[in-house]
């Protein structure tokens, strides 16, 4: 397998990659770089605690090989999210609210949350839940995750709309 | 001293932030493949190959290096070949000569420095089966049952009987019978089963993991590994979720990877990926249930007769017990002087069912409750006045004999729910198969009713009698505090939480000043396995009078070394006696730890005396509490695609004590929403292969945001006094009665009744279009 060599920027920092084309991007950030907060549930795209940013996008990190990131790709992990506002706001609206269980699918959530809000930051709660509809909670119901992501919408400033 | 300070604060009742919230949030919270293990080993469970048949032989390949992995076999179990659960009938692995009784059933463990390698290697093992024919499903047992019983094989019966059957059916008006069936349900916690086992210098070993009772392997795997229970060391690592799914299999994953550690003197982790972890880990057991009911035309029960069969798989393991809790919900909430229902736990050659949220109540519920509704259609009455009428309340008798107590909020759900949902209303308002005015999809509105009894079945409690502890310990800043120190795990129902909430009202003292340590066997006395609904009712109970016995000692000790004898009582972190300067906590317990070393709390939980329980006859009082629910739900059918969606849920709840709102609204929720899927979604069954047919999350499918109704959620507090603070047991209660609500409903808006669990819009299809098809 092709030997790749990139250069990224994680959670705002530059970093270079170095390694087989194919391997996992999940694979990457937890054993290299032991960002445990992405976790594995299924390996195949289906559960989404894995979920980290990619330019903006969510994405399951366990189905995007290192070799598909172009130099320059940005990647937001829930270790970096916590230094965005948005994300601060988030993770306290968990706590509030009660949304937290067992918590291995919380990181992934946070993220698709993240992405949200920054896409639309006063999403209707159907728009919430079709946000996170990739992201399986077997412990929640989802009710009060929710509940926290209209809470951490709520106390977003409103964007100001440019012409 | 201020008013406010002469008031102690109060936690108990208070929607406080979970104490293990802020790990989680930031993803710091290491679980069990997050932490950094060095030098472990990775081992792989090699399986047979078929679902029955003669093991001939293992044989490893020549051509291959085994030289940097190891095997481990039957031959290497130190002792006998046997998991000690419920029986002694399960072998660790699968012995060459024996017989394979499952397709799946583990026969030997590799492992090595890496997953890759130990996969590699135990593709070059050959396990040589000679195939037998195999009995795999519920449905093929139940024919036997209906048309050979003798030849019906059962591993475990149990029968409740009351009054006098033959009377009750003579008494009656009309006589109603049915059958009720449901599949199997994955457990499908986000994070799989895992376990790393390091073997210790003086033989004994350590085993930590993902798991819910770290005392099941420190008891069930003395015979095959010859160790004592003193030399299994367990302690859970920060758990995924469980629902029951790591109740009793983690015995399994511990025995496992025993076995190449052992003999290699390695430390050796299995954890499983998801598929793995689907098609072998236990699920909820598949029922078939048949209830003939004799009713007088007031709607007076004068017979229940109930056969309860579960799919027990080839191994007994937990399933009579699943049995009990089964055979004891199927006719609980409802008066009926006459009842005689028969438990029976079939054999398959599948994977062995097990532990799930609800142990068999849900699928009596099942029944029930969609029986109850068929009556009440029979009689031409409406399903919530036939409950009314019904349902069971304060000083009235169960199957069993036990007389329900006061503390029983039955009615007042009921009536609750009712008021809540409008439900008369919207009952007229189903559609009942046609479109009214205004409606583009079929509706309806369901109910259920029922009980779920707290804490082990029968004499379990009064037998095991639960031991805790808390003890003064020094906290990570140095300062002291107090450790929580018993078994219960927390695994995202939030018992790390309530407990410190129940410690720091019994002490009166800061919550930040309480510790809950993960459980560990090396650590924490035997307060039980954390299951069966009981941690807040029993353990909380321990906690709660572990507490107030350290409080009095160090009460007692402030008095003598701070006071002058003068009375001391401790209140709000402080320490206060008449005429005397306050003293912080810290401070009387800093000097107790210097002085004494250690100092600590204990409580072991006994049962009321007049509790009664007679096993072999099954009679007496089988649970020391029942909560209790009514809930109803609204669906939405396409009468094109058949689409069903459930739009509303209204469950009221009584639980006893509400120790933290905002977690048991929370539990409520998840447990509603795995039950919805359950009820419509969530399909899996033995196929022909012996594998179950569903094994994957793309073609297993569990509800999403997208998939989840409104839930207006209320509980209504008919604490359990005996044992404060008085919760009744909250966790597996919302998983029982939304299956048959739904169905109800379903009914409601199509005018047909389906008695398979899980309703899909193939069988909503196929009951509008067959007219001999489903009828209440
Ligand atoms: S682990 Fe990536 S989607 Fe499940
Ligand atoms: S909190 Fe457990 S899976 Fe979501």
């Amino acid at each position: 397998m092709s030997t790749i060599q990139r250069t990224w920027k994680l959670n705002g920092k530059k970093v270079s990659v170095r390694g087989p084309a194919g391997r996992r991007l999940l694979d990457y950030l937890r054993e290299d770089l032991d960002l445990i907060g992405a976790k594995e549930g299924c390996g195949e795209g289906e559960c989404g605690a894995c979920t980290v940013l990619i330019d903006n996008e969510p994405v399951a990190s366990c189905i995007v090989p290192i070799g598909q990131l172009a130099d320059g790709t940005e990647i937001l992990t829930i270790e970096g999210v916590e230094k965005k506002r948005a994300g601060r706001l988030l993770q306290r609206a968990f706590l509030e609210c009660g949304a937290v269980q067992c918590g291995f699918c919380i990181p992934g959530m946070i993220i698709s949350a993240y992405a949200l809000l920054m896409r639309n930051p006063r999403p209707t709660p159907r728009a919430i839940r079709a946000a996170l509809a990739g992201n399986l909670c077997r412990c929640t119901g989802y009710a009060k995750i929710i509940q926290a992501v209209t809470l951490a919408s709520s106390r977003l400033p409103v964007p100001t709309k440019r012409k | 001293m201020s008013k406010a300070a002469s008031q102690p604060r109060r936690l108990v009742g208070h929607g406080m932030i979970r104490v293990d919230a802020d790990g989680k949030v930031r993803g710091q919270t290491r679980y069990l493949n997050d932490i950094r293990y060095r030098n472990v080993w990775h081992g792989v469970v090699v399986r047979s190959p078929v679902a029955r048949g003669r093991f001939k032989a293992l044989t490893l390949d020549p051509a291959f290096d085994w030289s940097r992995v190891v095997v481990a076999t039957a031959e290497d179990i130190p002792g006998e070949n046997v998991v000690h659960m419920h029986d002694r009938t399960m072998p660790l692995l699968g012995e060459v000569g024996g017989e394979l009784l499952y397709r799946g059933e583990p026969v030997a463990v590799v492992a090595a420095k890496t997953l890759k390698l130990a996969t590699e290697a135990a593709g070059h093992i050959r396990v040589e089966v000679e195939e037998l024919p195999p009995l795999l499903t519920l449905q093929e047992t139940v024919d036997i049952f209906k048309k050979t019983p003798k030849r019906f094989v059962s591993m475990q019966d149990k029968n409740i009987v009351k009054g006098d059957l033959a009377k009750g059916f003579a008494e009656a008006d009309e006589i109603l019978e049915a059958e009720y069936w449901a599949g199997h349900q994955e457990q499908l916690y986000i994070e799989n089963q895992g376990i790393v086992v390091f073997p210790q210098k003086d033989g004994s070993i350590l085993a930590e993991g993902s798991l819910q009772c770290p005392y099941f392997p420190v008891n069930e795997l003395n015979d095959p590994l010859q160790l004592p229970p003193e030399k299994i060391r367990v302690r859970q690592t920060p758990v995924g979720g469980a629902f029951g799914g790591k109740e009793e299999y983690p015995t399994m994953l511990v025995g496992y990877a025993a076995l190449p550690a052992l003999k290699s003197g390695r430390p050796v982790k299995i954890t499983y990926e998801r598929h793995e972890d689907i098609l072998f880990t236990p699920k909820r057991h598949p029922v078939w249930v048949r209830y003939k009911t004799g009713f007088k035309k007031d709607g007076t029960l004068t017979a229940i007769e109930c056969d309860y069969i579960l799919d027990g798989g080839a191994y007994l393991t937990i399933s009579d017990v699943v049995m009990f809790r089964g055979i004891l919900h199927c006719a609980l909430a409802y008066r009926c002087d006459n009842v005689v229902i028969r438990g029976r736990v079939a054999r398959t050659n599948s994977m062995p069912s097990g532990a799930f949220r609800g142990f068999g109540a849900p699928q009596a519920i099942w029944g029930i409750e969609s029986h109850m509704d068929a009556i009440a259609a029979r009689l031409g009455m409406t399903p919530h006045a036939l409950r009314r009428k019904l349902h069971a309340r304060a000083g009235d008798t169960t199957p069993t004999g036990q007389v329900l107590s006061k503390e029983n909020g039955a009615t007042e759900c009921l009536n609750l729910a009712l008021e809540r949902s409008q439900f008369a209303q919207k009952l007229r308002q189903s559609s009942r198969g046609k479109l009214r005015k205004g409606q583009s999809k079929y509706y309806g509105a369901g109910l259920s009713f029922f009980a779920h009894g707290a804490a082990f079945t029968g004499d379990g409690e009064a037998k095991f009698q639960a031991k805790g502890r808390v003890e003064l310990a020094r906290l990570e800043d140095g300062r002291p505090g107090v450790n929580i120190r018993v078994s219960s795990t927390e695994m995202g129902q939030g018992v790390h939480t309530i407990f410190t909430q129940i410690a720091a009202d019994a002490f009166s003292l800061d919550p930040a000043r309480i510790r809950y340590p993960m459980a560990d066997t090396g650590l924490v006395p035997d307060s039980g396995p954390t299951v069966a609904s009981r941690t807040t009712m029993v353990v909380g109970n321990i906690v709660h009078r572990a507490s107030l016995d350290l409080k009095a000692q160090m009460e007692a000790f402030a008095s003598l070394h701070f006071f002058r004898g003068e009375k001391a009582r401790l209140e709000n972190s402080q320490f206060h006696a008449e005429g005397r300067k306050p003293l912080p906590f810290g401070r009387v317990a800093g000097k107790m730890l210097d002085e004494l070393g250690e100092a600590s709390g204990f409580f072991q939980f006994k049962l009321p005396a007049d509790i009664r329980w007679d096993q072999d006859r099954f009679r007496g009082d089988s649970y020391p509490g029942y909560s209790w629910a009514a809930h109803i739900a609204e669906v939405e059918i396409d009468p094109i695609t058949c689409e069903l969606e459930v739009t509303r849920v209204t469950a009221v709840i009584d639980v006893g004590r509400i120790i933290n709102p905002i977690l048991a609204a929370g539990q409520v929720e998840g447990g509603l929403t795995q039950a919805l899927g359950y009820a419509v979604m969530e399909k899996m069954a033995t196929g022909k292969d012996g594998l179950y047919d569903a094994s994957r999350l793309q073609t297993y499918i569990i509800p999403t945001a997208l998939d989840t109704p409104a839930y207006d959620i209320q509980f209504v507090e008919y604490p359990y006094s005996f044992a404060p603070p008085g919760g009744k047991g909250l966790g597996e209660l919302p998983m029982d009665g939304l299956a048959p609500a739904i169905a109800n409903a379903v009914e409601a808006a199509i005018g047909k009744r389906l008695r398979t669990i899980p309703i899909t819009p193939e069988s909503i299809f196929d009951a509008l279009h067959d007219p001999s098809g489903a009828t209440p």
